[in-house]
């Protein structure tokens, strides 16, 4: 099984592409349109590699390359480390290159985006902990393999909190209603909007590995039942395309009252009630 | 020889600062301040090598007189100063404490219990008044140098003498002499506040002496009544008693939450930053603060388990929240620094008052590194205010393209107590796991949602912070390091180095430093395992992510200053508008309308400790 993990993490950016070719795609039939070919987020990504690398300075650039590692990083820490809760926190760094990319340049734009980036942190990250002690709590290990062995299906007894975890997707892949971070008509992209060429594809990628760090994530949520775990991750991923296209954005103060105010408790009362019952 | 040692630790920096105070010569300061830190430091590592079991000791009879003595007449100077500064209240709660104090000598037994107890707990806080605490006050003898040299003497001569209060206050067994100890912090740190002489600080130096004097007096209560019942004099009589009433150990701690500036007494440090920044720094790392912690892993043992323990866990988690929550809408950076510390210190309480091996120790890592962290971060401040003149976080705007180095220590304090795969960090992920642990078993069920709620604040609060400073307009290259006077420099210098070196081998400080701490408070190893990977029970971070992490984190932005890509470069795109750029962050004052709130809830947590926690009800 850890040749497999091992696998998958390295392939994971190429992975994480393909979900978002499926996105595009799903999307645009949704919407009665013909879409793009499955694999034009690497046609994209191909072409971005020939386009004229500009900068605004180097450490603008870099911290776009560190987001980039530093995600990939988190994957892998996730797929093949011994302890979930860490590889949630390494994301939580990679973010925080990100948005120190964004913050790094005289952009309002780029500033903007940086700080509702942090925002999304402060709504998001405390589920994600809750996802990795309900996992702890219903199989018993912090450990992938752990929780892809063991005999409990953690969806039984946290389907509370794993809706939560499924709204929480949004916010994290930052799709409407809470795209409030890159908002491209009211932001232009948020903390990317500075990135060009060779530079935006680090940053473009590692929002791809975004896919599968959540994707890995919901997917655990079948514990040993692979099958139950892929429906999992494709009813997430589909359900949270259909909100993309159903909904209009909302503000900050509705994520974060949505978030605090509803998935937070959801969560938590699930992970309280399960401590309390057995 | 170790007689000797404890008596130099505790005795040198009065000394010191004695010479410091009547010579008033910035030589003299800075060798003796350096003499503090080398003495102090080797002081300590001898002892955490030669102390394996507890060492008592037995002062001649005359000391004890004589801090009785001291006591009243320290109590009659606080009554002098509330009548000088016509605060009454300042006054009133100095005659109760004389009025309890003239109570416990009537009716206190003779006891043959010794005075002084020495354990692996003492020497840790020795090493980290020594360490830390000497640093600051070198740091303190340049600073004094920008802000008013000729009072140097005086200022440099009350942090020393602090640092040799509390070396003392840890070494008491006795808890009068606790108590007299306890009140003496108190006076230092007011006499430290009020050292600028204006209205706001006089005011604030008040404050922080009546909020104080509570804690002193529910000590006298708690005494009072363990003399009463059991005859308890000293700490470590607690723990032959096995049916112990809760009242002592409630209003003991108490004290500690008032010292630890809980909510409903936190403004006394929040009003300590209108004095001269070292004396922050030395209130929020090694002193004066850290009482309470300690304290708290005093008590540990007797209240662990207890409804008083419960209590105490729920006030502090709502504490560590909502002090976190208010920090971000604070724009002052020292404020904000306050707050965190406020918020860090219920974390520690919080995870002293579980006390299971584990979380022990996670309390004694924090203590540790946030000491650490926090002078290091007060410092900077000091640098800022003195070199940059900036105060309020709007003032840090761009600032690291004027001084990279002191945003890089700015950048390593916020980080190491939050980001992975710092000391601080490896704290909370044990505190985080262990509480999942207990969740499992269905007790203390709400503490892991404090803990990932507040984590999830603190770590944006930094970033937000961190946001302002970095945002530069040209080549990093092209911007020169700055230069400071060394006396600021070596300090920061040698705190950033120990975080680096402790976030790399953070299992090597579990194993050899940390869990024997752990084992001689309660008598129990955690069983880390060996090697460079943190590994317990079935948690484990593997060395290799660590130092990956740690690559991240603090190379990137050491490279990030000399790296050049040689591509062409471009303006910023702002879609062309002609918007001259103006960066901000949030400040989020919706939090002004629930402030108020969240002080009434929490005054409300802390009577019910002492009510329902003391067993009154």
């Amino acid at each position: 099984m850890k040749g497999i993990l091992f696998t998958f993490a390295l392939l994971s950016p190429i992975i994480g592409g393909l979900i978002y070719g499926l996105e595009r795609k799903f999307k645009a039939r949704m919407q009665n349109r013909q879409g793009p070919p499955i694999l034009q987020p690497f046609y994209d990504f191909f072409k971005l590699t020939d386009k004229r690398a500009l900068q605004v300075h180097s450490f603008h650039s870099l911290m776009g390359i560190a987001f980039f590692v530093a995600a990939w990083f988190a994957v892998f820490a996730l797929l093949i480390g011994p302890n979930i809760l860490i590889a949630i926190f390494l994301h939580v760094l990679a973010l925080l290159f990100f948005t120190a990319g964004g913050f790094s340049v005289k952009s309002p734009y780029s500033v903007m985006g940086a700080l509702r980036e942090l925002a999304h942190i402060l709504a998001a990250e405390p589920i994600l902990v809750f996802a990795a002690i309900a996992l702890y709590l219903s199989t018993g290990s912090w450990n992938i393999e752990g929780i892809l062995t063991s005999n409990t299906v953690p969806i039984l007894q946290m389907p509370l909190l794993f809706c939560a975890l499924v709204l929480t997707v949004p916010i994290l892949l930052k799709r409407s209603p809470f795209d409030i971070s890159e908002a491209h008509q009211e932001i232009i992209g948020g903390a990317e909007i500075e990135y060009s060429g060779l530079f935006y594809e680090a940053v473009y990628t590692a929002k791809w590995l975004e896919y599968i760090f959540i994707g890995v994530i919901v997917f655990l949520f079948g514990g040993s039942n692979y099958l139950l775990g892929a429906l999992l991750v494709a009813a997430t991923f589909l359900f949270v395309w259909l909100l993309d296209n159903a909904t209009t954005r909302l503000t900050i103060h509705y994520m974060m009252k949505f978030a605090w105010g509803i998935l937070l408790p959801l969560a938590a009362f699930n992970i309280f009630w399960v401590a309390i019952w057995r | 020889m170790i007689a000797a040692e404890i008596l130099a630790s505790i005795l040198l920096p009065w000394i010191s600062a004695l010479v410091i105070y009547v010579l008033n010569n910035h030589r003299v300061s800075v060798f003796l301040t350096v003499l503090n830190f080398v003495i102090l430091t080797i002081i300590g590592l001898h002892l955490w090598f030669s102390v394996n079991n507890p060492i008592t000791l037995h002062p001649p009879h005359l000391v004890d007189w004589l801090l009785l003595v001291y006591d009243y007449g320290l109590l009659l100077y606080f009554f002098k100063q509330g009548i000088e500064n016509r605060n009454p209240l300042v006054s009133v709660l100095a005659v109760i404490q004389i009025f309890l104090l003239s109570w416990v000598v009537l009716i206190r037994p003779h006891s043959e219990v010794p005075n002084i107890y020495i354990d692996k707990l003492t020497v840790f806080m020795y090493l980290i008044v020594g360490f830390v605490g000497s640093l600051i006050t070198l740091f303190a003898t340049r600073y004094m140098q920008d802000e008013n040299p000729v009072r140097e003497g005086e200022f440099v001569a009350i942090l020393v003498w602090f640092l040799g209060v509390m070396n003392f206050i840890v070494s008491v067994n006795n808890i009068e002499w606790f108590f007299a100890l306890f009140e003496t912090t108190t006076l230092a740190s007011y006499l430290l506040i009020r050292f600028r002489g204006d209205t706001v600080s006089v005011n604030n130096a008040l404050l922080a002496l009546w909020m104080n004097q509570i804690g002193g007096i529910t000590i006298l209560l708690a005494l009072l009544f363990a003399i009463h019942k059991y005859g308890i004099t000293h700490f470590s009589q607690f723990g032959e008693h096995t049916q112990l009433a809760l009242f002592p150990l409630a209003f003991l701690s108490a004290a500690a939450l008032v010292k630890g500036a809980q909510m409903p007494f936190h403004r006394w440090l929040l009003g300590a930053m209108v004095a001269p920044t070292p004396v922050s720094a030395i209130l929020h790392s090694a002193t004066m603060v850290k009482v309470a912690p300690y304290l708290i892993l005093r008590l540990s043992p007797f209240i662990k388990g207890t409804l008083l323990a419960k209590l105490i866990v729920v006030f502090t988690g709502f504490v560590f929240v909502v002090t976190a929550l208010l920090a971000l809408n604070e724009t002052h950076f020292k404020r904000i620094l306050a707050y965190s510390t406020i918020s860090l210190l219920s974390l520690m309480m919080l995870a002293g008052t579980i006390g299971t091996p584990i979380t022990i120790t996670v309390a004694l890592m924090l203590i540790a590194f946030h000491a650490v962290a926090k002078a290091l971060l007060f410092l900077e401040a000091g640098v800022l205010e003195k070199r940059y003149h900036a105060k309020t976080i709007y003032d840090l705007k761009h600032i690291i393209n004027k001084a990279p180095l002191t945003v890089f220590f700015i950048l390593v304090g916020f980080l190491s107590m939050t980001m992975v795969p710092f000391a601080m960090f490896v704290a909370k992920w044990l505190m985080i796991s262990e509480m999942s642990e207990l969740l499992s078993k269905a007790s203390y069920i709400i503490t892991v949602a404090i803990l990932a709620i507040g984590g999830a604040i603190l770590t944006v609060l930094y970033l937000k912070i961190l946001g302002l400073t970095i945002n530069r307009d040209e080549e990093s290259f092209r911007v020169k390091i700055e230069k400071l006077p060394s006396l600021y420099t070596i300090p920061n210098v040698i705190y950033v180095v120990l975080i680096l070196i402790a976030t790399l081998f953070i299992n090597t400080f579990l194993v050899y430093f940390f869990a024997p701490i752990t084992q001689s408070i309660i008598g129990y190893i955690p069983p880390f395992c060996e090697g460079l990977s943190v590994c317990i029970k079935n948690l484990q971070l593997p060395f290799w992510q660590i130092i990956i992490a740690f690559f991240f984190v603090v190379f990137f932005p050491i490279i990030a200053h000399y790296i050049h890509f040689k591509t062409d470069r471009t303006a910023e795109y702002s879609c062309g508008e002609p918007v001259k750029p103006r960066i901000s962050t949030y400040n989020m004052v919706c939090l002004n309308k629930v402030s108020t709130y969240f002080e009434s809830i929490s005054l409300a947590l802390f009577v019910l400790v002492l009510v329902i926690g003391g067993g009154m009800l």
